[in-house]
């Protein structure tokens, strides 16, 4: 049979400068298709209203516009109960109206986050000596992903914690592969970000000590005599020490945080708006179901990876960390990289002791609750992945092919659980009665609203008034003469009658001005209550307190 | 010896061929007569007979409006017996199932029907087509370079020990799928260059008249084949791109199945492009013989459905979804609703059999495992991975064959360890036995969700495993073809299925010995590697 072909010769030395160049520039590449997309789906989420569906991510923007504005601005506004550095981060923007109320504020720490995540994928995986392909496709297997998109268009935490527990990751790499010391401390600056960012970060600054002392020993293999132990011991107490000091700084910090502003170091952890009390209460309504089991608290903590993730995706992930546990890696870069895995075992912990709580559709009742949780294995999934796919070269095409396929469905049916937490799991509050209700009959006429940020913030974001018009209980002498004499300072009171969680409703109820209000309305997520017209007379309208300490 | 070999070789083929036909012929479902319009919707032929799911009732009737009426539409008696699987577009009723499989069949029903066994003459084209598949595992495995007994051993543990045999007695597509699937595969294994590429395409394409997810299922051959028109070599200090000619040229071929297709869904539906599954679904009939809708039925309940669920079309990528993985990979590997596991787990030695082959032939072993991961993506975010009430998971049964090919890689390597061949044959005993029980009886095994729902109704225990095979077994029920019309006068139901489950697992037996036999005189260190030349 004649042999009709035409062909097209390319010399290697020209594609050994086409991959040269696209290995020098791949960074810039990175940031630059991540940054466009991340713009583009920020103005996607934020045009068809979900931007702001969590009521979370309202709550977050408070807190740092509280910083910046309201009645008693100032730094201890960054509060107790969630860790200061998202809300620090967005100092900087938040006192702009329009990056308060789109969201941006918050959103663009996530943003960054975001693309910062796609260079670190790219460069955890060039650590572990993964080609260009395996790279890349590491750093699509995490951008691939509905859940990621969104929450990286929020002022939600997800994407910070998750770029600064992988930065830290990376670096604990780098240490264990090139012994440099200076490695070492760049991962205790980040892990110590980590840890001021969620509680998440604490157990990782726990992991990696753990790896820091594992690859030490590792180093020195495990028949030491007695007369290296000592040695051994004393390297691995420098190392910890070193390490330790650095990352768990921001743990130390806030427990002095919590000291100086509260009177108690663990405010955080017992106060009356720390998680604990919130589990205390789902437990009394017996709701706690993962309190001290352990299976449920596992099952459930991988039905919330796999819905993030995706099944195949994550089943390329447990591929891939099994190439990567028997590669020819040196042991000691293999336990570094475990780090990685340390939210799997931090949040089945944490739904075990019962400091978390996250509902499966299905599962556990009929509704979701902060399954995004499962979205914090993906860059360790996205790792080894792109491992997996530069190791099994004849099979890497096959796995991308399956990879694109599933994707495909993933997005074309819209396959994001954070979104539907956000939308009608509990994660959600939709609150635009109430907050709709003070925007038409609050804004231009004067006088404060008496309410309780720590049970409507998302009220106070989504009513789109000044937080100076908000009397809160960050607003110290405001907040102690209006739940003492409220007829005097509150024109318009917003609580959850006959709810004792209240704490409006609590320390206003039994006040004796509080029988001048009339109810004027009633919604499900709260009550709204005027001044009689006939006391006006009697009201402060102004911030008469002036600066508050 | 040699000469021995030459002539047992033949022989073997001959010997192996006949016991699986006969196999198969005990088995195929079926009772005797032709159906007409009269009988079509009786119990006989539906729940008590072998139309007794949506499925081959809904093909069924099609091949009969297409013999007996000369139409793609059914008539108001025939589309009675289809409900609820029946379609109605432009004032027409229509199938919902994809027309390939009755339009092949139809050649069987004309010859049963001169012998009054229209039903079974339908059946048995199905029949013949898992007799190929069978044979092209056996062709497949060996010419990759797996030992021959262990490929015939592969070709039976695909027959007889999946539920694939339930699905070989009775009027399904899966079997014409696989057979697609199986014979691309062969021509890309069996021949180098560009000339297997004319058939090839017809057969990929060709697919999607049997079953329009084929369409996804078939994409990696697709992908493979064009390889070979766009070869890349790597010479020297360059790389070269070629482009053959005729690969370009042999795209033509695909007009055939493409013209096929188009012609096929005009006469059906009206339109070249309408897909079977997304024509509107009639539930019931009015008193005057007028179809009546979902919504019909809702607004008689005093329901009014919301206008956006009514506007919500049907459209072919929106049965997939992501979120149904997880349970549909539960369901499909390890559930004993449906889960390879309960089912035939003699395909778990296909794992050892992957990483050999991988390691001599990592090409091939790639695309069939890309076939292998398709066929399960495809099905466990499909939104019922059920298939309805269906023995075993009948969706993976392009898979079962795939995987049957690696048990072949396994029986070679390990064909001298008796160990494991015991190991085989006592997964290989267990399989069987399920996959018959299946085939001889009844594929109608509801979801475990469907059977505690029934429990209430019926008063009483409802299987949702082979276990309601089983108990279909022991009140005499079998609905093989040959049993109630010869069998039954002479032995039990149960009798008759040890006796066929018996007669395979002695020839499996016989042919375990005798490869282990042989294997003892003859080391295992074959060098066949065809699939590295590919």
């Amino acid at each position: 049979m004649p042999n009709f072909t035409l062909s097209l010769s390319i010399q290697k030395h020209t594609l050994s400068n086409i991959q040269n160049w696209i290995e020098r520039n791949a960074l810039s590449l990175i940031v630059f298709v991540l940054t466009i997309l991340s713009i583009l789906l920020f103005l996607f989420y934020y045009l068809n209203g979900l931007g702001l569906a969590y009521n979370d991510a309202r709550s977050h923007l408070d807190i740092g516009r509280r910083v910046v504005e309201g009645l008693k601005p100032g730094i201890a506004q960054l509060g107790s109960v969630w860790l200061p550095l998202p809300h620090v981060l967005m100092i900087p923007t938040i006192w702009i109206d329009i990056f308060w109320h789109s969201g941006l504020s918050g959103a663009l720490v996530s943003m960054v986050s975001f693309v910062s995540m796609g260079v670190i994928i790219y460069l955890f995986l060039k650590s572990l000596g993964a080609g260009l392909l395996g790279r890349f496709f590491g750093v699509i297997v995490f951008v691939a992903n509905l859940n990621i998109l969104y929450l990286q268009s929020t002022a939600m935490t997800e994407l910070l914690l998750m770029a600064t527990m992988t930065i830290g990751c990376y670096y604990l790499l780098l240490w264990a592969k090139k012994e440099e010391v200076l490695y070492l401390i760049k991962s205790a600056f980040f892990i110590m970000l980590s840890t001021l960012t969620r509680y998440d970060g604490w157990f990782l600054f726990l992991f990696a000590a753990l790896l820091v002392a594992v690859k030490v020993l590792i180093k020195h293999g495990f028949k030491i005599s007695l007369g290296q132990l000592k040695e051994v011991y004393q390297e691995t107490e420098g190392k910890l020490i070193l390490f330790s000091t650095l990352a768990g700084f921001g743990i130390a910090l806030w427990f002095l945080w919590n000291l100086v502003i509260f009177k108690d170091p663990l405010y955080f952890a017992f106060g009356p708006f720390s998680a604990r009390t919130q589990q205390a209460q789902l437990e009394a309504a017996g709701e706690l179901h993962t309190k001290y089991n352990i299976v449920l608290s596992t099952v459930l903590y991988l039905y919330a990876l796999i819905y993030n993730s995706y099944a195949f995706t994550v089943i390329l992930g447990l591929f891939g960390l099994i190439a990567l546990w028997f590669s020819k890696i040196k042991t000691e870069i293999k336990v570094a990289a475990m780090a990685l895995l340390a939210p799997l075992f931090f949040n089945v912990l944490a739904l075990f002791l019962g400091h978390s709580v996250l509902f499966i559709q299905g599962i556990s009742g009929n509704t979701w609750f902060n399954v995004r949780y499962g979205i914090m294995l993906l860059p360790a999934i996205a790792v080894f992945t792109g491992f997996l796919v530069d190791k099994l070269k004849n099979l890497r095409w096959t796995f991308i092919g399956l990879f694109a396929f599933t994707t495909f469905f993933a997005f074309s049916s819209g396959d994001s659980v954070a979104i539907d937490d956000a939308r009608v799991g509990s994660s959600q509050k939709n609150v635009t009665e109430v907050s709709g209700w003070l925007s038409r009959n609050a804004k231009d006429r004067t006088g404060f609203i008496l309410i309780s940020a720590a049970s409507h913030d998302a009220i106070i974001f989504s009513s789109g008034l000044p937080m100076k018009k908000f009397i809160h209980e960050g607003t110290g002498a405001y907040w102690e003469s209006a739940t003492t004499a409220p007829d005097r300072w509150a024109r318009w009171i917003v609580m959850r009658t006959h709810d004792d969680n209240d704490l409006v409703w609590k320390d206003v109820s039994r006040s004796e001005g509080f029988k001048k209000y009339i109810l004027v309305d009633s919604y499900p997520f709260a009550d709204i209550y005027e001044l009689d017209e006939k006391y006006l007379g009697d009201l402060n309208t102004g911030p008469t307190f002036g600066k508050q300490k | 010896m040699k000469i021995i070999k030459k002539i047992f070789k033949p022989v073997f083929f001959i010997l192996f061929l006949l016991f699986t036909v006969s196999i198969l012929a005990l088995s195929i479902r079926g009772v005797y007569g032709n159906p007409t319009t009269e009988t079509l919707n009786s119990l006989y032929f539906k729940d008590d007979g072998p139309l007794e799911l949506s499925p081959e009732k809904g093909r069924f009737a099609l091949i009969y409006s297409l013999i007996e009426d000369k139409s793609f539409h059914f008539s108001l008696p025939v589309a009675k017996t289809v409900t609820p699987d029946l379609g109605y577009q432009d004032g027409k009723y229509v199938s919902l199932f994809d027309p390939g499989v009755s339009i092949i069949a139809a050649p069987g029903y004309i010859i049963g029907k001169y012998f009054n066994v229209s039903q079974f003459g339908s059946f048995a084209v199905i029949a013949l087509f898992a007799l190929a598949n069978a044979l092209l595992i056996m062709g497949v495995a060996k010419k990759l370079g797996a030992n021959g007994i262990a490929s015939s051993l592969a070709g039976l543990v695909f027959l007889f020990g999946t539920p694939a045999f339930a699905y070989a007695v009775t009027l399904y597509q899966h079997h014409v799928t696989v057979f697609l699937m199986l014979l691309s595969i062969f021509l890309l294994v069996k021949y180098k260059g560009i000339l297997p590429l004319f058939f090839v395409w017809i057969l990929v394409v060709g697919s999607l008249i049997a079953d329009y997810p084929n369409f996804f299922l078939f994409l990696p051959i697709g992908i493979y084949a064009l390889g070979r028109v766009f070869p890349i070599e790597d010479i020297d200090n360059r790389v070269k791109l070629n482009i053959k000619i005729l690969g370009l040229i042999s795209f033509i071929t695909i007009l055939i199945p493409v013209s096929l297709f188009l012609w096929v869904h005009k006469v059906s539906y009206g339109d070249p492009l309408q897909l079977a599954g997304t024509v509107r679904s009639v539930k019931d009939f009015d008193v005057d013989g007028s179809p009546l809708f979902r919504e019909d039925l809702l607004r008689r309940e005093g329901k009014v459905l919301e206008a956006e669920t009514l506007n919500k079309g049907k459209t072919p990528i929106g049965f997939f979804k992501t979120r149904n993985f997880i349970k549909g990979l539960y369901l499909h590997l390890v559930s004993d609703e449906r889960g390879i596991l309960v089912f035939t787990p003699v395909l778990l030695l296909s794992l050892i059999g992957i990483y050999y082959s991988y390691v001599k032939i990592p090409k091939v072993t790639a695309l069939l495992l890309a076939l292998i991961g398709m066929n399960i993506a495809v099905y466990s975010m499909w939104g019922d991975p059920w298939g309805g009430w269906a023995f075993g998971s009948r969706y993976l049964i392009p898979s079962y064959a795939l995987l049957s090919i690696f048990v072949a890689f396994t029986l070679t390597k390990f064909r001298g360890r008796g160990l494991v061949l015991i190991l085989f044959l006592v997964l290989a005993a267990y399989s069987i036995s399920v996959s018959t029980l299946g085939a001889l009886t009844s594929n109608k095994i509801p979801p475990k969700v469907e059977a505690v729902a029934l429990e209430p109704i019926s008063g009483k225990k409802e299987h949702y495993t082979y276990l309601r095979n089983w108990e279909f077994l022991s009140n005499n029920g079998s609905k093989s073809f040959v049993f109630q019309t010869f069998g039954k006068d002479y032995v039990t139901a149960r009798q008759y299925f040890f006796m066929v489950v018996g007669s395979i697992i002695i020839v499996m037996t016989g042919q375990i010995i005798y490869l282990y036999l042989t294997a003892r005189k003859d080391p295992p260190s074959r060098k066949a590697t065809e699939g590295e030349r590919i």
